[in-house]
């Protein structure tokens, strides 16, 4: 029971890895941390198409908001 | 909010938030009249707004000609796709090696995920969103 536990969690680490070089090589801007939270998403049912659409939309956000603290600064 | 022990959407959804919201300094921000949690639950609201709005199209969006082909074209042959746009321009190693992780990735149950798929889905939609990264010289 242990041992099928360890194998699948080796085998998310590696999907894990492998999903992260290719987010990468696609130049998407998630890290570990915002990759591994989609991924979940994904898992509970989340459309990706629309949460691909929440994370633009948090992007361009926290974006203006950078961009008024160094107008501000 | 930390992202691994969150299991619920809207757990999730707020890690997301709390992930973009890294490097905005609120010390000088909270003497103003916008604080963390103000921006916070803005940021939430934004986010429930972009999600549901997609949800809606989805229900109104009829069959539209030329959509349907893409919208049902599995995602490893989307990544495959911007691989021959890669080679085309000329960037003919990050091709091989996009391809090469593709082949790297497991299908189904044994990448230990149920979702596989709908991650590569989200990241082709993401593809080339990103600021490039800045050359070294």
């Amino acid at each position: 029971m242990a041992s099928a536990a360890n194998a699948n969690l080796n085998a998310v680490r590696e999907t894990m890895d492998v999903l992260l070089e290719i987010s990468r090589l696609l130049n998407t801007g998630l890290d570990m941390e915002s990759l591994s939270i989609c991924v979940r998403l994904c898992e509970q049912g989340i459309n990706p198409e629309a949460l691909s659409a929440v994370i633009k939309e948090l992007r361009k956000t926290s974006e203006s908001l950078k961009a008024s603290e160094n107008s501000t600064s | 909010m930390k992202a691994s022990s969150s299991s619920s959407i809207t757990e999730l959804l707020g890690a997301l938030c709390d992930c973009s919201l890294s490097g905005v300094s609120w010390k000088r921000r909270s003497l103003g009249t916008v604080s963390r949690e103000s921006f916070r639950r803005t940021l939430k609201k934004r986010v429930y707004g972009a999600l549901l709005s997609k949800l809606f199209q989805d229900g109104t969006k009829g069959p539209v000609p030329g959509q349907s082909a893409a919208a049902n074209t599995p995602p490893r042959n989307k990544v495959l796709m911007i691989c021959f746009d890669l080679r085309v321009a000329g960037c003919r190693e990050e091709a091989e090696r996009l391809e090469g992780q593709l082949e790297r990735l497991p299908e189904g149950t044994s990448s230990g995920l149920q979702e596989v798929d709908a991650v590569l889905e989200l990241l082709v939609h993401l593809a080339g969103s990103a600021p490039p990264a800045p050359s070294s010289f």
